[in-house]
Order: structure tokens, then C-alpha cells, then sequence
């Protein structure tokens, strides 16, 4: 397969094969554009380090070969489970801080199998957690006021009846 | 990173459901994530409010001026895209409380379809978004309500306070039988962006709501009204010359609708997909004709019970080919002859579901110009059709293998040789005999060996009063479908014993005493305690006999005697499915 290369925000050049690097639809679409580039200049990705570049292109190349997404009425119980393949989830076991980078480039980059799994693994963080808690896990600060939250809670309180 | 001031929830206004072909319930997850991840550049903003509402603005303002935390700054389609594997209300509602920007999300997607289930909950739903300054839009946040849950509680009191509601896409109030047109009209005057409306069993709605849905529904694509019997031509003639995007309109027992309504809508809108007409029978082979001659691509078409149906409705259909067509119920359409089924098989070669249950004039014949349909067959209702022969089974199953669901009740004609040639269908899951009283066990011994090659996949089978059979005959059976989950022998004599019938299921509330006494359901947990009983006492005792126990029984089973009520009971159950 030929090989090509990418730019991550911080300047470095990156060797892919092209294979590889179109999980990612915007540069399957990118290349389609500008025709074939295995020669040319690298592309730039201009939203993604190197660290989490290199993160997404590992990804990319354990998954080079998956079939495509299956067509949209399948796809409904793979959306609602949250059930992650060991490979992908031993992948997700970074810190926090790559977790998200990971998600936002997934995002950027258009790979949605990736944010998928991404989205998943936040979401099983969540998952039985009290607010508290995942304020704890996520180290967010609780910007509400008491009186605020009281208000928020009477006004949602129908969904607690159940 | 974009900071949070950046980040605007989403305008509501972006749900597109206009592209939408599947069912009402299209996946909502579904519609979401597409949205966010084609939105994902879309930092503008738009705000979560309506222009018009400036005091929710300056509500939102205010959180938007707040400093959000650290790990927030996931963009809300992110947010959104998280949330939304969060199966379980109850870990939405945990994110709601963790800060402001995971509250604006984790609200949206709580509100957007609610959950009620009970009074109470409606009761504080109805509360919030009668607020006068509530933390969010909520009565805007609303796309989805389904009430059916509260059938009985539901009154106009508690719909009148919904009319707070003004984005609601889809409202089902099926059988809130309390609710009238004091609260739907106010409902509906709010809600212009309807998609689909449900007020089937509504029996007190008038043309009065019909009227604002004219005037005030245009975008309506789905309306079902089944049962809103007080409904005339009067509204209806309206609501179709306004709201012209309809794609399934279900009119079913409205009895009062004349081929006037029928061909306003046929007229008006040219999308319509699935027509229902269920004992609107007052419609005459003019509204048939018209359904054909404009709706060219019509997928459903019911038109059971409009009994004033001649062949004419159907030989003088335009000669071209209706390729979409699959499903055509003509239930008690009982003056139609074997000329209108041939014309239908030939105008409609695409047929997968065909009810002509009560036809009883058709023959032989109209069976064979079924076989055409040959494999594109998957549901079949001849039941009540009594001049059928083993001749016409054997050249129906040898053509269309792919059939399904088949019905021949009280068709007395049949044999064995007929069960036998349906026993060879692979696909065969659920098969309906009751009354064919000539059927023995060799009909059952067929079903068991004929499935030797692949696993049995039959589901559901009624025999009742099939008065022949065995307790061997069904205990074969019952052993080799190992799907079995409904099984119907009511009036099989001597099924009727206590030591059996403990594992049936209870007869319908209105059946009298002489029904219960023969009613002979088994289903779900049912058929497999049935199963276990006769293995146990073939087992034990080498006969399927009952045990001493069960012997004082003799005169319950006396009266096992064929009533025609039982019967059409026994069909409406099966129609249900």
C-alpha cells in the first residue's frame, strides 16, 4: 500500500499508509480532492498533536480492515449498547487528558467507529454514578448555586418518578 | 479549544424528521447523533429559545455568563453524543446536576421524549412547563409525548396543560378515552409542527379538532384517528386539502367518511404510503378506484369490512403496475370474486401481505392467480374462504415458499394432503386451522417430520376445534417446535382436563361460562409447563393418560361442544398478532 504523510498541529511529519489513514473521512475526502498525493507534500491536520495523532493512527491501522458501518436500521443496538471490544478498551485505558483529545480528534478527523468507542468509554464512566461522583471522576466543579439546583430539581422531579 | 461562551446547545429547530420514510418511532438516538456530528462546526448562536420568548433568553444568558469546569470543554454535540449512551433515565438525570454545561445537554435529551408512566409524574411535567421562569425552555424541549400509558387517569385537565407545549412533533394519546376536543384543540393550536397525531379510540374527538388540525397541522405526515367515529367529511374534506404532506392516514371505523373524504385525500395528497380504511363502509368502488388511479405508490392499503366492494373496484383498476404495493387487506369484502383477486395479483406481482379472510365467494381459482405472487408471499389470510380443495393448497405452497403466516380457518374442505404440502414450507412460523375439523394427527405427524432437515420454526398455531386430534398427536408436536409460544386447542375435546388445562391461560373477560368452559389457550411459560406435564407423564406412567387425580373431570368435558362465538374470538385473538 503506498504510504503518505500527515502533519500534526506541532509540525511533525507522520508515515501512514493510505489505507490507513482513510478510516478518517475528512482525509478520504481530502485526498479525493486534491487527487493523489503519495508523492506530494504532507497533509496537515492541523487540530491534532503528535502524541494523539500517532494515538489515532495506531487505532486506525488495528481497525485498517473492519467492514464498513452497517447500513442505518443495524445500527440502532450497536448505538445503544455500550459494550466496547477488548482490543478498543485496553486502547481507551489512557489518562483523561488523551481520552477527550482522542474523542475530539476522532471527531475532527470524521472516524466515526472511533468516537464511537470513545463516547462509549465516557459514557460507562458515568454510567451509576451519583453527580457527586462523577464530578469526582471528571474533576469538574459543581458551578451551580444551592437554590439553583433546587429549582433544577423540583423542575425535573417527574423524571424521578418511576 | 472553543470556550464554553462558544458553545451553544443546539437549535431545536434542526431535528430534520422531514426526510424521514420508516416509522414513527424512527430512532431518536439515531436522528440525534447524525444531527450533532453534521452540526459539529455550527458554533453560532443559536440559542436554545424561541426569538419570542426573550425571558428564557435572559435565563439562558445567565448560564451561559458562568464559568464552566475544566473537563467541560467537550463541545455539547460531544456531550450530546455521550449522553446519549446513557440507556438508564436515571444516570441522565445524575448528569444533569454535575454542572451547568452538562445540564443544558443532559436536559435536552431528558426532555425531548419523556418517559410517564405514571399520573404523578404527568402532574409535575405539567407543572414545570407552566413555570413562569424556569431554568430551561422546557415546554419547548418537548419533540415527542406518548400517553398511552395513562389511558384511564388522562382528562382534559391534565392535556389542556400541554398546550404549554409549541414544538411537539409527535403526539400519541391512543385510547385516552376521556379526552375530548376541550383539550386537543388548544394542544394542536400550539403545535404546528406536528409530524404525527394519534387519537385512535377517541371517541369524543368531533370535526372541531379536525378542523384546527386543517388549519393549524400542515406539516402533518402521519394521522391515525381510528375510532374518532363522531369524524365527517365535513373536517376531513378540509384536512386534506391542508395538510398535504400525509404519508399514512389511518381512518379506520370513522363510519361516517364517505368517498368524499377519501378522495380529497387521494386528490390532495399525493405521498400518502398507507391508507387505512377499515369499516369506513360507506366507500363504494368510486373512492377504489380513485386510491388507484392517483396513488401510484401507495405501500398499504386496508379495506376490510367495506362491504359495498364489487369486482368492479378492482377490473376497473388502470392497467399498470403497482410495484410498491404490499400489503392489501380486503377482510369481509365479501362480494369480491376471483375476478378481482386476479386482477389484483396482476396489477400488484409485489404482494407480501394479502388478507382475503371472508371473501367467501373465492375459489380455487383466485388461489391460483395467487400462485403468481410466487416468493415474494410472506402472509396469507383465507380464512372463512370454504370452497378451497387440497388441489388449490398443494399448488399455493409448491409456488410461494416463502410464505410465513398462512390462515385457513373454516376452510372444511381441506385434508391432511393440505397440511402435509404446508408442513414442506421452511419459513413457515405461524399457521392458523382452526375448523379445519377433517385434520388428524397425520396432519401434526407431517409438521414434526417434515422439519427433520432444518430446526422447526413454527411459533404460533391454533387448532382449535380441529376436534380429531390426540393428546400424542399435539405432546409430537409440542416436543419438536421448540419456538412454540402459543398454541390454541380450544374445543379439542380431549385436551379439555383439568390436568391440562391448568397450564392455559386465562379466558377474555367477557367470554361467558360455557366459552370458559371449552376455552383452551396455551401461551409463552404456558406451552412449555404443557410440554414438561406430557413428558413427565409419558415418562412416569408410559401413557399420557391423565393421573387418578385428574378423573373426576368427565362432565366439563361433555360440553366441549363448536360455537360459533368461541370461534370469532379465536380469530380476532389471532388477528391481533
Amino acid at each position: 500500500m503506498a504510504p503518505m504523510k500527515l502533519l500534526s498541529s506541532d509540525n511533525v511529519e507522520i508515515e501512514v499508509e493510505k489505507e490507513v489513514a482513510e478510516r478518517s473521512v475528512l482525509i478520504k475526502n481530502m485526498l479525493e480532492d486534491v487527487g493523489d498525493t503519495t508523492v506530494g507534500a504532507p497533509i496537515p491536520i492541523p487540530n491534532v498533536n503528535e502524541g494523539v495523532l500517532r494515538k489515532v493512527i495506531e487505532w486506525c491501522e488495528h481497525h485498517r480492515n473492519d467492514p464498513p458501518q452497517p447500513a442505518d436500521e443495524d445500527s440502532d443496538s450497536r448505538k445503544k449498547s455500550t459494550d466496547i471490544e477488548e482490543w478498543d478498551q485496553k486502547f481507551m485505558q489512557v489518562d483523561q487528558e488523551m481520552l477527550f483529545e482522542i474523542i475530539l480528534a476522532a471527531n475532527y478527523l470524521d472516524i466515526k467507529p472511533l468516537l464511537d468507542v470513545g463516547c462509549k468509554t465516557v459514557a460507562n464512566m458515568i454510567k451509576g454514578k451519583s453527580p457527586e461522583e462523577i464530578r469526582k471522576t471528571f474533576n469538574i466543579q459543581n458551578d451551580f448555586t444551592p437554590e439553583e439546583e433546587d429549582q433544577i430539581r423540583r423542575e425535573n422531579e417527574w423524571a424521578e418518578d418511576r | 479549544m472553543a470556550s464554553p461562551r462558544n458553545q451553544s446547545v443546539r437549535d431545536p429547530t434542526h431535528y430534520d424528521y422531514s426526510s424521514s420514510t420508516g416509522s414513527p418511532e424512527r430512532n431518536l438516538q439515531d436522528e440525534l447523533e447524525t444531527d450533532f456530528f453534521q452540526q459539529s462546526a455550527n458554533d453560532s448562536s443559536t440559542s436554545i429559545v424561541d426569538d419570542s420568548k426573550d425571558t428564557e433568553d435572559e435565563e439562558l444568558k445567565q448560564f451561559e455568563d458562568m464559568a464552566v469546569s475544566r473537563t467541560a470543554y467537550l463541545p455539547p454535540e460531544l456531550l450530546f453524543a455521550i449522553f446519549g449512551r446513557l440507556t438508564s433515565p436515571q444516570d441522565l438525570q445524575a448528569c444533569v446536576f454535575v454542572c451547568k454545561s452538562w445540564a443544558r445537554c443532559a436536559v435536552e435529551l431528558l426532555w425531548i421524549r419523556p418517559h410517564i408512566s405514571k399520573f404523578k409524574s404527568l402532574e409535575n411535567l405539567s407543572r414545570t412547563i407552566q413555570m413562569e421562569r424556569p431554568s430551561f425552555p422546557y415546554s419547548s424541549l418537548i419533540k415527542r409525548l406518548n400517553l398511552t400509558t395513562l389511558v384511564e387517569t388522562l382528562n382534559d385537565g391534565t392535556v389542556l396543560a400541554l398546550s404549554a407545549c409549541n414544538r411537539l412533533e409527535r403526539l400519541t394519546l391512543t385510547n385516552c378515552t376521556n379526552v375530548t376536543d376541550t383539550s386537543i384543540m388548544p394542544v394542536l393550536e400550539n403545535n404546528p409542527r406536528l409530524l404525527a397525531l394519534d387519537l385512535s379510540g377517541l371517541a369524543d374527538v368531533t370535526d372541531l379538532s379536525m378542523t384546527v388540525i386543517s388549519k393549524n397541522c400542515k406539516k402533518l405526515q402521519g394521522l391515525n384517528i381510528t375510532g374518532c367515529k363522531k369524524t365527517t367529511d365535513a373536517s376531513m374534506v378540509a384536512v386534506a386539502a391542508h395538510c398535504t404532506h400525509l404519508k399514512r392516514l389511518k381512518l379506520n371505523e370513522c363510519d361516517q367518511i364517505t368517498n368524499e373524504s377519501v378522495m380529497a385525500f387521494t386528490r390532495h395528497c399525493p405521498n400518502l404510503l398507507e391508507l387505512d380504511l377499515f369499516k369506513v363502509n360507506k366507500i363504494t368502488n368510486l373512492a377504489v378506484l380513485d386510491i388507484f388511479w392517483r396513488l401510484s405508490h401507495l405501500r398499504e392499503l386496508r379495506l376490510g369490512y367495506c362491504d359495498l366492494l364489487t369486482d368492479a373496484a378492482f377490473t376497473g383498476i388502470p392497467q399498470r403496475q403497482y410495484e410498491s404495493l404490499r400489503i392489501l387487506d380486503l377482510t369481509n369484502c365479501d362480494k369480491l370474486t376471483d375476478e378481482s383477486v386476479e386482477h389484483i395479483v396482476e396489477m400488484a406481482p409485489r404482494l407480501r401481505n394479502l388478507v382475503l379472510a371472508k371473501c367467501r365467494l373465492i375459489t380455487d381459482r383466485a388461489v391460483d392467480a395467487i400462485t403468481k405472487l410466487t416468493k415474494n408471499l410472506h402472509y396469507l389470510h383465507l380464512g372463512h374462504c370454504t370452497h378451497l380443495t387440497d388441489e388449490a393448497i398443494k399448488k399455493l405452497i409448491s409456488a410461494c415458499n416463502r410464505i410465513r403466516y398462512i390462515d385457513l380457518a373454516c376452510c372444511q374442505r381441506l385434508t391432511d394432503r393440505s397440511i402435509m404440502m404446508l408442513a414442506s414450507l421452511p419459513k413457515l412460523r405461524r399457521i392458523g386451522l382452526v375448523k379445519c375439523s377433517n385434520i388428524t394427527d397425520r396432519s401434526l405427524m407431517a409438521l414434526v417430520h417434515s422439519n427433520r432437515s432444518h430446526p422447526c420454526a413454527l411459533e404460533r398455531v391454533h387448532l382449535s376445534y380441529c376436534t380429531n386430534l390426540t393428546v400424542d398427536g399435539i405432546h409430537e408436536l409440542i416436543n419438536s417446535c421448540s419456538k412454540l409460544t402459543h398454541l390454541s386447542l380450544t374445543g379439542v375435546v380431549c385436551f379439555l382436563r383439568k390436568d391440562l388445562t391448568r397450564f392455559c391461560r386465562l379466558p377474555p373477560a367477557e367470554f361467558n361460562e360455557h366459552q370458559r368452559a371449552v376455552f383452551c389457550v396455551f401461551s409463552g411459560p404456558g406451552v412449555t409447563k404443557l410440554r414438561n406435564h406430557l413428558n413427565h407423564l409419558s415418562l412416569t406412567n408410559g401413557t399420557l393418560a391423565p393421573d387418578q387425580a385428574y378423573y373426576d373431570d368427565r362432565e366439563e368435558q361433555e360440553t366441549g361442544l363448536v360455537d360459533e362465538e368461541d370461534e370469532e374470538d379465536e380469530e380476532e385473538e389471532t388477528q391481533e398478532e
